[in-house]
């Protein structure tokens, strides 16, 4: 048996006898079950997410190249906290759940990144006005914090200043093209873009160096609603502002006139809502985890009431609404629901109940595994053999966004990216990094240092430091720059 | 033969080799192994550029980990305290410590013995690139001479060793490259200088390859060939080799201003980019330097190395230059009226 406690730090905070209660209660109830006691895994977190994918106590199959198939029983130690009347219970209840899962499933096994939460996550970002009716709060305040950390205006001065300064270099060579492009990927309500356009404005007059003349500022986003709202926002620099709908993941397919020409790229929480999968090494064996999105048997009882349907009929109402979105379906089914609000609740209350049931499967060998396009899994191979037993995120839709705005950087410009990271695998072993629910979409912390060998073999140093501008932020800043 | 393709030198690196050079430096596998692995990846793409139609070939540089290692290594007097790499194309840190000495007895930097390797596997014409002094002395770090000039002309003075070795062994054509130049404008005269020094008392054709880097094909600079003029005029040379598919072909007017006495290796097929260019778009690049040059003052040949291309497109690529410089010649003889 192995026993994994991540939470390490929490623990030191908070009374720690809740371990020892989950080790015994699990000791005892499996006491009459027919699990290899030899072979077991038992992993706890601490998952500082109220809103997440899981049940308290998971089962996950581990299928064992060897055939020899064992388990993991996955404990959430902020939610059993408190429940020692009832842990064995819980524990026992989940260990049947292999027999009878009493669950929903609204998908079959397949890696993370094909699971319906994108699809969710997706419908967001595309029906956020929506969703921001129905919820009552703007998705900014939803952060945590209640703001971005990107709306600062320190931050913005001093990549400002590092601009003009790679600016005045090239001017000196005649070497300055006449329109000096920025761009900023995942633009949200343009608070952040607003902000840094004043502040260049400012210091462009105050310096005299007459740059704003030949700035273009390009905003993309996903979401037309978010876009809009933007542009709104930077209206007193429309002549310099331009805003496009695009996909994060494959920013050079629309920005392709803008390939070596970006001096500064922009980014800012949009790798931590991208795609990813994880990969375990166990045992010296790399393992994929696979997810299937489920509806506890309850919830999904009470859900499809609540749109007079039935239990059989409620997957292919799921998934109309994430085809089709809130508005066209309430069109469709006026049977169901009173109008579009009456969707996005349906949609809303499907979000809350939504969970994600873990196996791991062999993975093998590496290079057949493409992290995003560009990207094998042989880059992994260094992260995964030198730290034991470790289970990471692997970041794909990160990488592919990463990967595909490397080539539209001008030889001396830089991205700089202000998101939620992992920068040492160490972090793996001691923390919950997700997936969690943020507001409606999904979250998960970027693997920083598969970032870090992926940028390092393009010829770029990527570093990762705490956000300089606010005490007791989580935000880190990534920046990556040509090395040579 | 008027219009002649080659190449700039580098070839496709596949993966596989890049791991095992990784492995090398990673001692997972042994320098004879890795050696025996050279020989048939030169062999392979020597054919390759045959097959292609290059006149002129190289040995596609397979050997050299990237553009300045291979010969840092080499060069008496520099010390590389940390050979290890935890990826091969990675550069060593290197330094200099004291003045380095030039005499005949100390030993070759074993460049004669990759041409003589590559002379026995084809019949073709072969060009023969090195990287120049000055960029070499940009990747040292000097604690031997008083300024980097004096550095990058003790370089010259091995390399212009070398090149007579390799001119005694039958090279007819080679190359200095310059990769790190379109970062410093200012040092042009200098950098003159030193090539000078190289191709001093070595009766070959010697072009000078000058580009805006192509280190994980990127630009390392970004700006235009105006830099270069006019301390290039005094460059001891036969022709310049110069980077235009990507950049367009308003630079082709400084020949015109100019009037440098140079042949000029014309880029026509873009290395940073792996969409096969036509032949037809190839022949409009030629014929775009053909209104200010002579044909026979221009060779055919990519912006740079192929090292980043897969190796399909490489073909690709190269089959469609030689396409487009045959397409061209055949205008030229007027073999289309011909033909048709």
């Amino acid at each position: 048996m192995l026993v994994e406690l991540r939470p390490t730090e929490k623990l030191r905070d908070h009374n720690n006898s809740v371990v020892g209660a989950v080790l015994g209660s699990i000791l005892h109830a499996v006491e009459d079950d027919t699990l290899d006691l030899s072979r077991l895994r038992i992993v706890c977190d601490w998952i500082q997410y109220r809103k997440n994918f899981r049940d308290p106590i998971e089962i996950r199959p581990i299928l064992d190249p060897s055939g020899r198939g064992s388990v993991e029983i996955a404990v959430d130690l902020r939610r059993v906290a408190g429940k020692d009347a009832d842990l064995e219970g819980e524990i026992t209840r989940a260990l049947a759940r292999r027999q009878d899962a009493r669950r929903l499933y609204l998908e079959s096994w397949c890696p993370t990144t094909r699971s319906l939460i994108w699809s969710f996550n997706a419908l967001y970002w595309k029906h956020l006005a929506l969703w921001e009716t129905v919820s009552g709060r703007s998705y900014e305040q939803a952060l945590p914090g209640g703001q971005s950390d990107a709306r600062n205006t320190a931050g913005a001065r001093e990549t400002i200043l590092e601009l003009f300064s790679i600016w005045d270099q090239l001017a000196a060579r005649r070497a300055l093209p006449d329109q000096l492009h920025v761009l900023e990927l995942g633009v949200g309500n343009g608070n952040q873009a607003r902000v840094w356009l004043d502040e260049f404005v400012r210091l462009d007059r105050e310096q005299g160096r007459d740059y704003y003349r030949r700035l273009h500022y390009l905003m993309g986003d996903y979401s037309p609603h978010l876009l809009e709202m933007a542009r709104n926002n930077v209206q007193k620099h429309a002549d310099h502002v331009s805003g496009l709908v695009l996909d994060a993941m494959a920013p050079s397919k629309t920005l392709g006139f803008l390939k070596y020409k970006a001096f500064f790229v922009y980014i800012s929480n949009v790798y931590d809502n991208l795609p990813t999968d994880e990969i375990a090494r166990i045992n010296g064996h790399n393992y994929q985890v696979e997810t299937r999105a489920h509806l506890r048997l309850e919830d999904a009882e009470r859900i499809a009431a609540s749109v007079r349907t039935n239990l059989e009929d409620l997957p292919d109402l799921i998934m109309k609404l994430l085809r089709l979105g809130p508005e066209l379906v309430a069109e469709t089914y006026r049977d169901k629901f009173e109008d579009v609000l009456g969707a996005v609740r349906f949609w809303s209350d499907l979000w809350d109940a939504l969970g994600l049931e873990e196996r791991y499967v062999p993975l093998q060998p590496l290079d057949t595994y493409e992290i995003a396009p560009g990207a094998n899994g042989e880059i992994m191979r260094s992260i995964l053999e030198a730290n034991g037993d470790l289970r990471m995120h692997v970041s794909n839709g990160a990488v592919a966004s990463f990967i595909d705005t490397l080539p539209l950087l001008h030889p001396h410009g830089f991205i700089q990216c202000h998101d939620l990271f992992v920068t040492d695998v160490e972090q793996y072993a001691t923390g919950f990094r997700g997936p969690g629910k943020y507001d409606g979409s999904v979250v998960n912390w970027g693997n920083g240092p598969l970032l870090e060998a992926i940028g390092g073999r393009r010829g770029f140093i990527v570093d990762f430091r705490k956000f300089a501008h606010r005490a007791g932020s989580n935000i880190v800043t990534m920046t990556a720059r040509v090395r040579e | 033969m008027i219009l002649p393709t080659t190449v700039v030198g580098s070839y496709s690196v596949p993966e596989w080799l890049e791991r095992a050079k990784t492995d090398y430096h990673q001692q997972r596998i042994s320098g004879a192994y890795l050696r025996e692995i050279y020989d048939v990846a030169i062999k392979a793409a020597i054919k390759d550029q045959e097959r292609a139609g290059i006149d002129i070939v190289s040995d596609g540089e397979l050997r050299r980990d990237n553009d300045i290692d291979y010969f840092l290594e080499r060069l008496p007097g520099v010390e590389i305290p940390h050979r290890a790499k935890s990826h091969y194309y990675d550069y060593y840190e290197a330094v200099v410590h004291r003045p380095i000495p030039c005499d005949d007895e100390l030993p070759a930097m074993g460049l004669v013995e990759d041409f003589r390797f590559t002379r026995r596997q084809t019949d073709r014409a072969i060009k023969f690139s090195f990287t120049g002094p000055f960029s070499l002395s940009k990747r040292v770090r000097n604690e031997a001479y008083s300024s980097d000039a004096d550095l990058m002309l003790a370089f010259a003075k091995i390399l212009n060793r070398e090149a007579k070795l390799l001119a005694q062994a039958g090279a007819t054509f080679l190359q200095i490259d310059e990769p790190f130049l379109a970062g410093y404008p200012e040092q042009v005269e200098l950098a003159v200088k030193a090539i000078n020094a190289v191709v001093e008392g070595v009766d070959v054709e010697w072009a000078a390859h000058i580009c805006y880097g192509n280190r994980h094909a990127r630009p390392a600079w970004e700006g235009h060939y105006d830099f270069l003029f006019p301390a290039i005029l005094e460059a001891h040379v036969d022709q310049l080799v110069l980077e235009f598919a990507r950049k367009g072909y308003d630079d082709l007017a400084l020949f015109e201003r100019y009037h440098p006495p140079f042949k000029l290796g014309l880029g026509v097929i873009d290395v940073k980019n792996p969409d096969v260019e036509t032949a037809e778009l190839v022949a409009s690049r030629i014929e775009k330097a053909l209104a200010i040059l002579p044909p026979d003052r221009i060779y055919v040949n990519p912006d740079c190395g192929l090292r980043h291309m897969p190796t399909q497109v490489a073909i690709e690529k190269l089959q469609a230059m030689s396409a487009g410089a045959s397409l061209v010649r055949d205008k030229i003889f007027g073999r289309a009226a011909v033909h048709a």
